[in-house]
């Protein structure tokens, strides 16, 4: 019988209901994309860096686990100690420039080493830069850019020729020799980060030890436990954003269902009038307005879960290197956050409701 | 016929703004069980006021209410709801049918209130009969004509078995022919069901259909046409039970 009171309630006024799942679902799509944002991001530059190769990766001491802030301040040479460590099969140094126009990227300085660690890139077009500010990018670049072998495109305020486009997924979008990126930056050579690979995969945990008892200050990484290091309490600020993101997302639920149900509280106060008279309890009534907002809930988190993966697919069709990744985890948590800010937005009309005196609440025009 | 529902020393004072309004000076009556009572009186003469202290909506200032003996008069709000819910039905001037369900909905959600299945037995089949609206219970009451809301509200009031109908100007929003027509139901009701019903009315006709007439004026009554005498059913002058 509820159910048909709440259906019949919530047909009798489409406007009131469409726009208040709307906002639900505005709600569960600002979670949903932007912590998907934040995660796809981190979680697919977490497997471009495993994609490179090694198992280990040797950074500046202190690091970040983040190679966006990592400074260039390991000197070549210290490629050579590495190499020297016994059970090191190759050792890449790369050289690193956060670019953040037209997107953020990470560009790669790169040198000869480098294939020997990650095994050669899989062409797709094109090929190996033969000369100097000559760049390769990866395929998802290229769509972005709408770019082929052959263009020409400035970056660092240097004008560069694309000589070749890769499959995606091995470190960078971006990668450059060495050399011109040390050019451009105007900086001499030197490594923000070492990317190691071992000769026996098995003996990963030995040869970290051997290289953290060697270049005892530095920082030792385990590729394997890089994806799970890129997790939003290892990286600086991020908690705080999806905190305030989530935040600002329940505070618009709560009022929208606040609003929402007020204003029909408003409307109904006869009906409400009427079921008092009947010998409906306080809680029958609070019991109705509850249901009632979480059926708007649960319509609006269908709809904005929804609404989320086509926005990801658009998005995805739209700009290849933006990542959003939706997980289950997060749209669990996304209709808990919604549901919960039906509760508290209801909860005030709904008391509202209860308490009314029924002669007066009849009485009502 | 035993007592049923009985005042004593009803009062019922209202502040308005910084002005005490007694709507009610000391109303002491009884109602005797399957008895079809008007209470009459002109507008502001306290019988609204009475309707709504006999049916459990708000309390009086002072006095006593026994229904079925127990005193509803110093009940909480928990206790006169569920007064409302098994001993009262309430059939009101401008129906109060809930407009976004059809008749059967509105019907049903009584039903669902007092606790009773919503699958429709005989006793409801029997008043959807009497009350001739069996083929209207699809419609929702903008659909329906004044004099049908009015008779789905009587089936809706009837529909939870209440110990005692009241009914607030029935017939103060239909024309003289659905008048008519819903005046003979309430008679009807009366005679078939044993039905105790209390009508409140300024309508002098309408109590042509009534077993008794109570007159109001200022909040007393000052006319009854068959009275119950004090000592004729001293049980329910007890408070004794409780609800």
């Amino acid at each position: 019988m509820k159910k048909q009171m709440i259906i019949s309630g919530l047909r009798a006024r489409p406007v009131r209901t469409t726009v208040t799942i709307l906002a639900v679902a505005l709600e569960v799509v600002l979670i949903l994309v932007i912590i998907g944002l934040t995660t796809g991001m981190t979680q697919e530059t977490a497997r471009r860096t495993a994609g490179v190769g090694a198992e280990l990766m040797v950074q500046p001491p202190g690091a970040d686990v983040l190679l966006a802030t990592s400074e260039n301040s390991m000197p070549l040479s210290l490629g050579d100690k590495l190499r020297e460590i016994p059970g090191v099969k190759a050792v890449a140094p790369v050289m690193l420039k956060m670019n953040i126009k037209g997107g953020i990227e990470i560009l790669y300085g790169i040198d000869s080493h480098f294939t020997e660690v990650s095994g050669g890139f899989h062409w797709l077009e094109g090929g190996p830069s033969k000369s100097s500010n000559e760049i390769i990018v990866d395929d998802l670049w290229a769509k972005d850019h709408s770019a082929k072998p052959g263009d020409k495109i400035k970056l660092l305020n240097t004008e560069l020729t694309i000589s070749g486009i890769v499959d995606h997924g091995q470190g960078s979008r971006v990668f450059m020799s060495m050399e011109d990126l040390s050019t451009a930056l105007g900086q001499p050579a030197r490594a923000g980060v070492f990317y190691v690979k071992v000769k026996d995969p098995e003996q990963v945990q030995g040869v970290k030890g051997e290289i953290e008892q060697v270049v005892t200050d530095y920082t030792v990484r385990d590729m394997k436990t890089l994806t799970s290091l890129y997790t939003s309490s290892n990286i600086p600020g991020l908690d705080y954003f999806i905190n305030a993101v989530v935040a600002i997302a329940l505070i618009i639920g709560i009022l929208v269902i606040f609003l929402s149900m007020y204003t029909t509280i408003t409307e109904r106060t006869r009906e409400i009038g009427i079921l008092r008279a009947m010998g409906a309890s306080k809680g029958f009534i609070v019991g109705l307005i509850f249901q009632e907002t979480t059926v708007v809930c649960i319509l609006g988190v269908i709809f904005g879960t929804g609404a989320s993966f086509f926005i990801q697919r658009t998005l995805a069709a739209a700009f290849p290197t933006l990542m959003i990744e939706i997980t289950r985890d997060w749209i669990a948590r996304a209709a808990v956050f919604a549901i919960l800010s039906g509760v508290i937005g209801s909860f005030y009309p709904s008391l509202k409701a209860a308490s009314q005196d029924p002669v007066e609440a009849l009485a009502y025009e | 016929m035993k007592t049923l529902l009985e005042t004593i020393d009803l009062r019922k004072t209202y502040k308005v703004g910084k002005v005490d309004v007694q709507a009610l000076r000391g109303v002491s009556l009884r109602v005797r069980e399957g008895e079809l009572t008007a209470i009459m009186g002109p507008s502001g003469c306290g019988k609204s006021s009475l309707m709504h202290i006999l049916g459990a909506m708000t309390k009086p200032t002072a006095g006593k209410v026994f229904i079925e003996g127990s005193d509803i008069a110093d009940m909480n709000d928990s206790d006169l709801t569920r007064i409302r819910r098994e001993k009262v039905g309430f059939v009101f001037q401008k129906f109060n049918l809930l407009p976004t369900l059809t008749a059967r909905a509105n019907i049903d959600v009584a039903r669902h209130i007092r606790g009773l299945k919503t699958d429709h037995d005989a006793h409801l089949a029997e008043i959807l009969q009497l009350l001739m609206i069996e083929d209207k219970m699809g419609r929702k009451p903008a659909e329906l004509s004044g004099g049908e809301q009015q008779r789905v509200a009587l089936a809706r009031a009837l529909a939870s078995k209440p110990s005692i109908l009241l009914a607030d100007e029935p017939t103060g929003s239909l024309d003289t022919k659905n008048s008519e027509i819903v005046l003979n139901m309430f008679r009807e009701l009366n005679r078939k069901l044993k039905q105790t019903i209390i009508l409140v009315t300024h309508n002098p006709e309408l109590v042509t259909y009534t077993d008794r007439l109570i007159e109001m004026r200022d909040g007393l009554v000052v006319s009854d046409n068959d009275p119950i005498p004090p000592d004729a059913d001293s049980e329910l002058a007890q408070p004794a039970r409780s609800v």
